[in-house]
């Protein structure tokens, strides 16, 4: 016998394929492709199970509203609980997405803004199925688009979306410290970039936005080539986003760019996990599937912890 | 001598050296531009810096920047500039003319040596445009070797200098440089006189004026001290009739210079190469002392004898030589006339005194004369006597074979007219000179061999001697008056006729019409005059280098000592050879014009002709002038400034920048560097070629490598 969830991603997955996903002119159609076929695919999945039910007690706090006492535990036991329910699936729901030269990249048919655009409808139009309120924000070295967040906005997202192009020199600082300033309301914050800085960088930029009590999740998009650094002749590299150029070989620096782009990896990965973020490396080449079950996964330790 | 470039604007070609430089560091791999979304990982790896930054094969890069380097070398036409090489170097082309002086005093020390030493130099530092000539000078210049630039030919003719007999004499060899510099179109002349600068070889009125653009360079070879000199200065030979044999008493006069101690000095008297007598003398510093020796008999033509001193630092005049001879007399006639026996006297008497007894007088008292009294005579005095028209034939026939006729006018003397061109004039009357003290000669021609003898001073007065009374006498066209009285009237007149000649006495010989014959000068009077009739020139018993003699005169001959042809062996009409005091042999050839013969060696030449092998062969001492002896020195830039053109800069003229720029192109086209340049630029060319293909194809065959 097969394995259903198996045979379910599989099948799901042909929906998901980057691949298949760019001959797709239209975002919405695209997201709602995307998120119910995943849903259906997930149908029997354990993972599955958020809700506004009850989720646990736990002992009265001062400064606790008092309104979520619950006053039949209260009345068995004569100790005042508070009742806890599952997250609030009313919450904000925001993207932020890199728009930096870097982003234009791409080894196959797809590039890595295609790819993140891609997941921010998909993870958009999903939140949206949730009844949140969502939002987005482009930016480079400074904040391109802004789209609040609203139970209105998806289509304008959408649309931003679709018009989104990447072009200018990318910086993490400056736009993090504005959208930071601009979204007073804690909620969901989803950053797709390529982080092309130093992990202290990111995290000095990024980390504002955990402090705020935001929930981070990280998509780290990356291009296999970006990865894997396949090249062998000898070419002149030119960075997309200064423009500056350089003789490369690639037989001869493979090795070494592995490992310094392994070493990136790994310090961004532990640093935002030492931050609480949720981080998630993302192959262009790879479906979606794997975005969408690291967003189901954090939303759903978020209800569960809530 | 420095490298230097004829066109030296190519040399900017090197500059192009940079192009590989900076290939090698700038150049960008033409391949596929990738995009790469950040290259901040691939900028971390420093390999690519250093790859992109430093030059990675050297060998390339210097192969090329070298070939190239050559070619712009090449084009700007190298050389090697040997201009500065000389002292005028810078001037243009040089007529350069070594003068060397090769006198006898330079054989002090090692003078020569050093002479040809520095000559060496000279020719080795000459340009390629230079011409050098090489002129030898003592009394006279030789030139070695003319205007050349052919150092092998002036190196091999500086080896054949050596030292000669001659005294140091600077106008002829400066003459010769003047000439050799007049002649040259060359911009600057040098001339480089190398000598010890003798003061006695130059007397400042020579007329050497070297051409503008010429310099003097004085090289001085002679040292400050001051060298002890011992030398023979003069050799006396008096004879002495003995026993019908001459002897010879001779006496040296030596000198000495320098020195700080008094000398013992040997003097040793030689005849025919054997040593007779020793005589040692002591000789202080700067003084001088006659050394007399003990007589000896003379009894061969030729004799050669000589004074020796023992060898000092300058030998050349440590030896005088000399040759004699067995005189032989002179037969001499006088015809006087019947009025008085004494008319003779003092005539006779004067000739009859003589040590050696050089005359043999006869007298015939008669107013004729026959063919047969003259024969044989040297010489004839018709003393106041009248002769006869076939007498006058005699003595006409005598006179044109060479004999001599003096004629003393006296109270009887006259000439018949039938010969009166035999006379140097016509005979008048008798005048007297009775007032006063009488005349007195007034005029005599001093330079006449009868009175050359009485030119100096105190060597016979004839001022003493008084005249009253004298025969008029009428000069024709052709004769010479020899003595004039203080009236201006004729008292010795002379007429050569064929090869004799005629004298005329207007006054008496003995002291009847003047006291002449109480003089002291009479008898060298006399004696001078019968020599001179006979033809009897002075012996030499030596003579000194420099001097020539013609051998094909025979009064020459007889001045050199000559005492008869047959007995010298010597023929008329062969060709002779003289064998030089060193061996050298010089043809004489026998001919019509003279046979000189320079006498240029001290020591004996001998005069011989093929085949002949006599006993006594013709022999002529010489010995070196004495002048040389004296090294008292000339200011070298006395001398240089005497003779270089006034205000003339060398090198100051026209034609300088014209002849630099040919010697310049000369040397050039004649060293041709900018092929040996082109050859390996073209070579290293080639090894690039090469080492490049292997470098692009170990790159090839190795991982990503990159070629250059």
């Amino acid at each position: 016998m097969s394995n259903p969830r198996t045979r379910t991603s599989s099948a799901g997955s042909q929906f998901l394929d980057p691949a298949v996903l760019g001959r797709i002119g239209n975002l919405e159609l695209l997201a709602r492709t995307v998120v119910d076929g995943f849903l259906t695919g997930l149908h029997r999945s354990p993972y599955l199970g958020f809700s506004v039910d009850f989720a646990e007690h736990r002992p009265y706090m001062p400064g606790d509203d008092i309104r979520r006492i619950d006053w039949r535990l209260f009345a068995r036991t004569d100790r005042h609980y508070i009742k806890l329910f599952e997250a609030d699936t009313n919450a904000n729901f925001s993207v932020l997405l890199d728009l930096s030269a870097s982003m234009s990249y791409g080894s196959h048919s797809l590039t890595k803004l295609d790819y993140a655009r891609y997941l921010t409808a998909c993870l958009t139009y999903f939140s949206s199925r949730q009844r949140d309120r969502v939002g987005l924000v482009t930016f480079d070295h400074e904040i391109v688009d802004y789209v609040p967040p609203s139970m209105k906005h998806l289509d304008t997202i959408l649309h931003t979306l679709d018009k989104a192009k990447a072009g200018r020199p990318g910086s993490l600082a400056a736009p993090m410290l504005r959208i930071t300033e601009m979204l007073g309301r804690k909620g969901i914050l989803v950053i797709v970039s390529d982080f092309y800085e130093e992990p202290d960088a990111v995290l000095s930029a990024v980390g504002p936005l955990r402090a705020r009590g935001h929930d981070v999740i990280v998509f780290h998009v990356m291009d296999p080539y970006e990865l894997e650094f396949p090249f062998e002749e000898a070419s002149g590299f030119e960075d997309l986003e200064t423009g500056e150029q350089i003789p490369v070989i690639p037989t001869r620096l493979k090795a070494d760019y592995i490992a310094m782009i392994g070493t990136h990896l790994e310090a961004l990965a532990k640093r935002f996990k030492d931050n609480r973020i949720d981080y998630a490396l993302l192959d262009t080449s790879k479906p979606l599937d794997t975005a969408l079950f690291q967003y189901l996964l954090a939303r759903e330790r978020m209800s569960r912890t809530r | 001598m420095s490298l230097a470039f004829l066109v030296p604007l190519f040399l900017l070609g090197v500059a192009g050296i940079v192009v590989p430089i900076v290939v090698h560091l700038t150049r960008r791999q033409r391949r596929n531009v990738v995009h790469f979304p950040s290259l901040m990982f691939l900028e971390k790896i420093p390999f690519q810096e250093q790859r992109r930054r430093r030059v990675q094969h050297w060998l390339l890069l210097s192969l090329r920047a070298l070939a190239l380097v050559l070619v712009a070398a090449a084009f700007a036409r190298p050389f090697v500039d040997q201009s500065e090489i000389g002292a005028g170097g810078a001037l243009g082309p040089r007529e350069v003319v070594v003068l060397v002086d090769q006198s006898y005093s330079m054989a002090i020390g090692d003078q020569l040596e050093r002479a040809m030493e520095r000559a060496r130099r000279v020719f080795d530092g000459l340009g390629p445009l230079d011409r050098a000539s090489l002129v030898a000078f003592s009394q006279g210049a030789h030139v070695v070797a003319r205007s050349t630039s052919d150092r092998l030919r002036l190196r091999g003719a500086l080896d054949t200098l050596q030292i000669s007999s001659g005294a140091t004499r600077y106008g002829p060899a400066l003459k010769v440089a003047q000439t050799i510099l007049e002649e040259s179109n060359l911009p600057s002349g040098e001339v480089y006189l190398l000598s010890d600068f003798q003061r006695n070889g130059w007397t400042g009125d020579e007329g050497v004026r070297l051409p503008p653009g010429s310099r003097v360079i004085p090289v001085p070879l002679g040292g400050d001290e001051i060298v002890d000199n011992v030398m023979v200065t003069d050799v006396s030979l008096p004879r002495q009739a003995v026993a019908g044999r001459e002897r010879i008493t001779p006496t040296a006069r030596i000198a000495r210079r320098g020195g700080d101690a008094p000398r013992e000095v040997a003097v040793v008297l030689e005849v025919d190469g054997q040593a007779i007598q020793s005589r040692s003398i002591t000789l202080a510093p700067n003084t001088a002392a006659a050394v007399p020796f003990q007589p000896f008999t003379l009894s061969q033509p030729h004799t050669t004898g000589s004074i020796r001193l023992p060898d000092d630092a300058l030998a050349a005049d440590n030896a005088h030589h000399f040759v004699v001879s067995p005189g032989a007399s002179l037969p001499v006639l006088i015809v006087e006339g019947g009025a008085s026996s004494d008319v003779s006297l003092y005539l006779r008497g004067a000739l009859d005194i003589s040590d050696d007894g050089r005359f043999s007088v006869r007298t015939r008292r008669a107013s004729s004369i026959r063919p047969v009294d003259v024969d044989g005579v040297s010489a004839v005095f018709l003393n106041d006597v009248q002769i006869d028209g076939a007498s006058a034939e005699v003595i006409r026939g005598f006179v044109e074979g060479g004999g001599g006729a003096f004629i003393a006018l006296s109270q009887n003397g006259g000439w018949p007219a039938s010969a009166a061109d035999l006379l140097p004039g016509s005979i008048g009357a008798m005048e007297d000179r009775v007032q006063g003290r009488g005349g007195r000669l007034g005029y005599i021609e001093y330079e006449h061999p009868v009175f050359e003898v009485f030119a100096g001073p105190r060597s016979g007065d004839f001022t003493g001697a008084r005249f009253f009374r004298a025969r008029r006498f009428t000069l024709s066209d052709s004769a010479a008056v020899l003595a004039r009285f203080d009236d201006g009237s004729v008292a010795l007149a002379e007429l050569r006729h064929g090869r004799g000649k005629v004298l005329v006495w207007t006054t008496s010989l003995d002291a009847f019409w003047n006291d002449l014959a109480l003089q002291p000068v009479y008898l060298p009077f006399v004696h001078r005059i019968t020599e001179y009739l006979a033809g009897r020139a002075e012996s030499m018993p030596w003579f000194v280098t420099g001097q020539v003699v013609d051998l094909a005169n025979p009064e020459a001959l007889l001045t050199a000592g000559l005492v008869s042809s047959e007995a010298a062996g010597l023929v008329d009409g062969l060709d002779q050879v003289a064998l030089s005091p060193q061996g050298g042999s010089l043809p004489l050839p026998a001919g019509d014009g003279p046979r000189y013969l320079p006498l240029d060696e001290h020591g004996f030449y001998t005069v011989r002709q093929p085949g002949s092998d006599p006993a006594r062969p013709f022999v002529i001492a010489v010995n070196v002038d004495l002048e040389e002896s004296n090294l008292a020195r000339i200011d070298p830039e006395e001398l240089a400034l005497q003779i270089e053109a006034p205000g003339a800069a060398p090198g100051a003229g026209p034609r300088l920048g014209e002849a630099m720029e040919l010697r310049r192109a000369d040397q050039e086209r004649r060293q041709s560097l900018w092929r040996w340049l082109l050859v390996v630029a073209l070579a290293l060319f080639a090894a690039e070629t090469v080492v490049s293909n292997w470098v692009s194809r170990r790159s090839a065959g190795a991982v990503g490598a990159v070629p250059g």
